[in-house]
């Protein structure tokens, strides 16, 4: 099973490189060395305690969050800086931004624009930072709404939408701009426990076929839907592998605590 | 016993006798215009300052620091004084009289309006200020992953959620723009309450008189209420906000009503 994923994913181009990233808020060292590939169409789901870093490490992907040291690429491009005379320089607004279209990100609070229905935020940014024509991005959106399985909603603002909902129309809005990407972070733990299992389904559904980073303590869509599991604690990647492995028989100590605290 | 001359007061009170009075007519107008002009560029002045106050540029901080500190700190009626006179003198800008579509716009009419947008834009800059900083930061961090620029996504997303929180405030500032108008008498700029005056110097009924210009800016700030409560009660239905005050309590001045402490439930 571990030879069977591994192989299956070895030939596929890289769309992740994280390489040594370090990241200190003031003197606290939160990212310690971090270094992760993901590959197309994988799905890596980041576990560990709260505190471990993981979100952060989410949001330097798309520099939501700056890195103090080591490189972040994506597509093969570093993400937010680029190297003038051997030295990494931070890179435009304007690049970063068109670097950010590329990579969907769904949030924990789910960040739906309230002023706008669930049709508009899906199109918001395909009309105005894609510059896609307005019939098109409707046609889209539509589209979306139906994947997610929200069809009827589409004139609904955030508020009028229950939380599972809501994180739907997140997701449908982050794929309107086609990205190569996904990054989720903790897409559930804001839910009631009711409406976990929509949100899941949609994530499982799209697993087959996007490349994702999640940061979720879901066991069931971890074993379900992910490719490789990494276990962070205190700033670093303790541990890496297989859900079968990571979850069945985990090698570090840490990642034994961590799961028999959240298995239990 | 003081003689109140009725006469006097209905002549420059009432429409359309007080409209033959070119004086009033033209007065009534300029006050108008010049308050929506001024109130609009304090809008622009104010919003500019808040976001060089928010800029991670220390310059564009600095600036609109001290522009702020400077006009809120000090009197109005100084810094009108100083923009048409004190600018007068040093010849930078004379303030001439413009020719705009065949009508005058006086030297102290344009310096009076500037002094105003300038000083209202100081303190237009912590309500749109108060207005950004309201709105959770979650919804910049979702328009900048969607590929929006910092401007981009101010425009968009960030903006038009905050004009619900500056809409109310905004109202208040323009029901007292239009009163301060009246500190263009300074400068003589031909508003309202200088027609008033110039009247008063004619006919000297300074109590009669008064009495209907302060009638005049009554019927002013009491329409505009009534305008505001329509366009917050607007925004509240779209939006599910709650209910803004009564049309009543604030042409009274009176804030939303309260419960009152140990009613209990």
């Amino acid at each position: 099973m571990e030879l069977a994923s591994s192989s299956l994913t070895n030939d596929k181009p890289i769309i992740v490189q994280a390489d040594k990233v370090n990241k200190y808020f003031g003197s606290l060292h939160v990212l310690k060395n971090v270094t992760l590939t993901v590959r197309q169409n994988e799905t890596v789901i980041v576990i560990g305690p709260s505190g471990s870093g993981k979100s952060t490490f989410l949001r330097c992907i798309n520099h939501l969050e700056k890195i103090n040291s080591g490189t972040i690429r994506v597509n093969d491009r570093l993400i937010g800086y680029h190297e003038r005379n051997g030295k990494l320089v931070e890179d435009t607004e304007k690049n970063i931004s068109r670097q950010r279209a590329e990579i969907g990100m769904v949030f924990q609070r789910f960040n739906l624009f309230p002023h706008l229905t669930a049709l508009e935020n899906i199109i918001e940014a395909p009309v105005h930072v894609r510059k896609t024509p307005v019939d098109a991005a409707i046609a889209d959106g539509e589209r979306l709404l139906a994947r997610v399985g929200l069809v009827d909603k589409r004139d609904k603002y955030p508020a009028q939408l229950s939380g599972g909902q809501q994180q739907r129309v997140a997701i449908a809005r982050a794929l309107a701009m086609k990205p190569s990407l996904m990054l989720f972070d903790e897409p559930t733990s804001a839910l009631d426990p009711e409406m976990i299992g929509e949100v899941l389904d949609v994530m499982k559904e799209l697993a087959r076929q996007m490349t994702m980073v999640v940061v979720s303590h879901e066991m069931g869509f971890a074993t379900a839907a992910a490719n490789r599991i990494a276990f962070m604690a205190d700033g670093a990647i303790i541990e890496e592998g297989s859900p079968d492995q990571v979850f069945g028989n985990p090698h570090e100590e840490r990642t034994k605590q961590f799961l028999s605290k959240i298995l239990h | 016993m003081y003689h109140f001359d009725w006469d006097v007061f209905w002549k420059y009170l009432w429409p359309p006798s007080a409209f033959d009075d070119p004086m009033i007519r033209t007065g009534l107008m300029v006050t108008i215009v010049v308050s929506i002009i001024a109130q609009f560029l304090g809008v622009l002045f104010g919003l500019f300052a808040a976001l060089g106050k928010m800029s991670k540029f220390a310059p564009f901080r600095i600036i609109a620091d001290v522009y702020i500190w400077y006009f809120r700190g000090t009197p109005l009626l100084v810094q009108m004084m100083l923009l048409f006179f004190g600018l007068g003198v040093t010849h930078v800008y004379d303030f001439p009289d413009i020719v705009f579509e065949g009508i005058k716009i006086s030297g102290a009419i344009q310096a009076g309006t500037l002094a105003l947008a300038i000083n209202e834009g100081a303190y237009m800059a912590e309500i749109v200020r108060a207005g950004i900083e309201a709105i959770d930061p979650g919804q910049m961090e979702a328009a900048k992953s969607l590929g929006m620029t910092f401007g981009l996504a101010m425009q968009r997303i960030i903006l038009p959620q905050a004009a619900k929180v500056i809409v109310p405030p905004l109202g208040n500032e323009f029901n007292n723009m239009m009163k301060t108008t009246t500190l263009l008498v300074i400068i003589s700029a031909s508003e309202l309450f200088y027609a008033f005056e110039q009247i008063n110097a004619r006919v000297f009924k300074p109590f009669e008189l008064f009495i209907a210009a302060s009638l005049y800016y009554l019927a002013m700030t009491t329409i505009w209420s009534i305008i505001q409560s329509r366009i917050e009660a607007g925004l509240g239905e779209r939006k599910g906000m709650e209910k803004p005050p009564s049309m009543l309590d604030r042409i009274l001045g009176m804030g939303p009503r309260r419960e009152p402490i140990g009613s209990g439930h």
